[in-house]
């Protein structure tokens, strides 16, 4: 059976008076003891997938179901109670509570999920003799080492036994030697049961996934051969948000570049005449677009691939 | 490192998508604890900078309430039932009319009056104490404002002591304990020596000037160039009848003339008082706000976790309550040595001291709920943010 089922999820929101997509229609299935590697670079919207599965965030649309529970449109209540049993999360640079002991971290999750204090503690101080960190118990965050406050952290996800572990960047603030220990340990977890879901843009630890989904994909080789296009007034040549694999420069017309504002309304952000370039830095940064190209009246646009775009401009400059 | 191998039963799950557990509040009042003691510095220092105004605010009040009690006091010590002033004559302390202290025997003769004595009330200076176990005179105690009142002697208005012996001859005084002497020593009013008789407590009025009982002929020598003055008459028993020239004043309208020179200073000082609550309530709440702000990456994860927004609003609403009640207790002990050092008389009751903790628990709750609803606002999905 399918443990955690991601189908069609939008996420939107406001970031800076526009409008961010950063998921668009994701799937994602999970099972149990399987462990899943959400690989990317930064903005591609890794963290917005754990929020949305740890029901921090609400999707715009799509469906999330963890054992085979809705979980989108929960009432506070219920989303409480999800977040309390149903997902553990590991979060990036540890966030555990400065002021409280090791111990203190673990224990607060089990009492406010209704434990005794004497279950919680006694839960907490079980995890952490399973975490090699008997001798902890009683730190605060601020005197171990980031190993060590890692497995705290983890301590912590697992303090109420969820079916789901998220981690975020688990080998951010990690040596190299800490990160061994972290990741049998991730490993371990998702042998016990679990569906473990990391984001990470560490490749160090894809020979431990089970399952590897990359979130800002490698432009496809089809995608990256030269396009001449003619286009008429008002046609659309890439959106905002579409991955990008090609760098246009416009022959003849004119092109639109255009922002969708958080409001609805649409901002021009630039017009790019015959003779200049514009798209760059998708294909070089593996970014999607960051506005849509639209063509004022009929505008023609070749599209090169980066390589070929940079030999362009070299040979350019030298005429 | 040991290998975790926790078991995972969906179905045994309790309530794996039911209601929410809100828990006990015991864990939210464990983080807010180990918070204080974390930022234990700057919390004591908000204990002590709120303490010291919650003192002042205590002392200030006593300020104020003395003005009520020193007025009730001094009209009690005089222990009359009847106040009659010339007509006219708002009172005989605020706007005294002298007229000649022979005017008594008209009020006398009125049906129902069972006694009936003249007072003059004035005002003098005291060039301070002398004592006279020492040979050499010595002053303890500087120049100092006295109000001044002529009695007859075992007549209605004699005060009673508390130490030593009543009003005798002319050139004997009775004086509060606040003007700092003891029975035996002498004083100089209005350059005149007088031996102190006797001790009354707690009779002064103007904001804290002590009283000095002469007899009725010595305070006309003092401030009527001998005349047999007085200011009013003061009496007892039930008369029937008004008397010519005469209007006679209840204690209740003696008092209220008597507070009045204070009314306004007594408001403005109360006013004092709420403003250095409003002070401590906003040290309180800014300092709690600090911390709301400082924590926000700490309540994000705890609501990631599944702690309500309750939790937290109430975790930030202890704090600032213990805050609170930090700064009562030394509020409580700061005034004791601040009234010492106040040259205006601080009355404070029982009551007043008990009072601190309640308006401390008052203004910890209501400066701590911006910071507690703040806490309670943060998106928990700030917790990816890598970082607090």
């Amino acid at each position: 059976m399918t443990l955690l089922e991601v189908t069609d999820l939008t996420v939107e929101y406001s970031s800076g008076g526009y409008k961010v997509r950063p998921l668009n229609d994701f799937t994602l299935h999970v099972d149990k003891r399987e462990l899943t590697v959400l690989l990317g670079a930064s903005g591609c919207g890794k963290s917005t997938l754990l929020s949305a599965i740890a029901g921090l965030l609400r999707p715009l649309s799509g469906s999330i179901r963890v054992g085979g529970a809705e979980v989108v449109g929960l009432g506070n209540r219920a989303l409480t109670r999800y977040r309390q049993t149903s997902v553990g999360v590991v979060f990036q640079a540890f966030n555990l509570i400065p002021s409280l002991s090791a111990r203190e971290n673990i224990e607060i999750i089990c009492r406010t999920a209704g434990q005794s204090r004497t279950a919680g503690r006694e839960r907490a101080e079980h995890l952490l003799e399973l975490m090699d960190l008997g001798d902890r118990m009683h730190h605060r965050p601020g005197s171990m080492s980031g190993g060590q406050q890692q497995r705290v952290a983890i301590a912590r996800a697992l303090a109420l036994d969820p079916p789901v572990v998220l981690a975020d960047e688990p080998t951010a603030h990690l040596d190299y030697i800490q990160v061994e220990g972290v990741l049998k340990t991730l490993r371990d977890l998702a042998d016990a049961d679990r569906a473990v879901i990391i984001a990470t843009h560490d490749e160090r630890l894809l020979p431990l996934a089970d399952h590897i989904v990359e979130l800002s994909p490698r432009v496809a080789s089809a995608a990256t051969v030269e396009e001449n296009r003619s286009l008429k007034d008002g046609e659309v040549l890439f959106r905002q948000g579409d991955p990008g694999a090609l760098v246009y420069t416009v022959e003849s017309g004119l092109i639109q570049l255009v922002r969708q504002r958080d409001d609805g309304a649409e901002e021009v952000v630039s017009e790019i005449a015959a003779g200049a370039y514009f798209g760059e830095l998708a294909p070089m940064f593996a970014l999607p677009r960051s506005a849509t190209a639209r063509a004022v009246g009929p505008t023609v646009v070749t599209g090169l691939p980066v390589s070929q775009f940079r030999a362009h401009m070299r040979s350019a400059n030298t005429v | 490192m040991g290998a975790v191998r926790l078991v995972f039963d969906a179905e045994s799950r309790p309530g794996a998508l039911g209601h929410p557990s809100s828990g006990a509040i015991g864990p939210i009042w464990l983080a807010s604890i180990r918070d204080l003691q974390w930022r234990s510095r700057r919390f004591l220092l908000a204990v002590l900078a709120t303490g010291v105004v919650f003192g002042l605010a205590l002392m200030i009040s006593g300020v104020a309430n003395s003005f009520n009690v020193e007025v009730k006091n001094t009209v009690g010590a005089l222990d009359a039932r009847l106040w009659f002033v010339p007509t006219g004559s708002l009172g005989p302390f605020t706007v005294a009319a002298p007229f000649p202290a022979r005017d008594v025997a008209a009020i006398r003769q009125v049906p129902g009056v069972t006694a009936a004595n003249p007072i003059l009330v004035s005002r003098a200076l005291t060039g301070g104490a002398i004592t006279t176990s020492v040979p050499a005179a010595v002053s303890t105690s500087s120049e100092q404002a006295v109000n001044l009142i002529g009695v007859v002697p075992g007549g209605v208005g004699s005060p009673r002591v508390v130490e030593g012996k009543p009003l005798g001859g002319r050139d004997s005084a009775v004086v509060d304990e606040s003007l700092g002497v003891k029975v035996g020593q002498k004083i100089a009013l209005n350059g005149a020596r007088f031996t102190v008789n006797g001790l009354v407590n707690g009779v002064t009025y103007f904001a804290g000037q002590p009283v000095v009982f002469v007899t009725l002929q010595a305070a006309d020598a003092l401030t009527a160039d001998g005349q047999a003055l007085a200011t009013a008459v003061l009496a007892r028993g039930m008369p029937t009848r008004s008397t010519n020239g005469f209007t006679a004043l209840t204690d209740a309208q003696v008092r209220a003339d008597l507070g009045r020179p204070t009314a306004q200073a007594a408001q403005t000082i109360r006013l004092i008082e709420y403003l250095l609550w409003l002070v401590a309530a906003g040290i309180i709440g800014a300092i709690v706000y600090l911390s709301a702000l400082e924590r926000r990456g700490d309540f994000a994860v705890l609501k990631a976790v599944g702690t309500p927004s309750s939790h937290l609003f109430f975790g930030l609403v202890i704090q600032a309550v213990l805050i609170a009640l930090g700064a009562a207790i030394v509020g409580i002990l700061v005034e004791i040595p601040m009234s010492g050092t106040s040259q205006m008389a601080v009355r404070l009751a029982p009551s007043n001291y008990l009072a601190v903790p309640v308006v401390a628990v008052i203004i910890g709750v209501v400066a701590s709920v911006p910071p507690a609803r703040r806490a309670a606002r943060v998106d928990p999905a700030l917790a990816f943010g890598g970082g607090k």
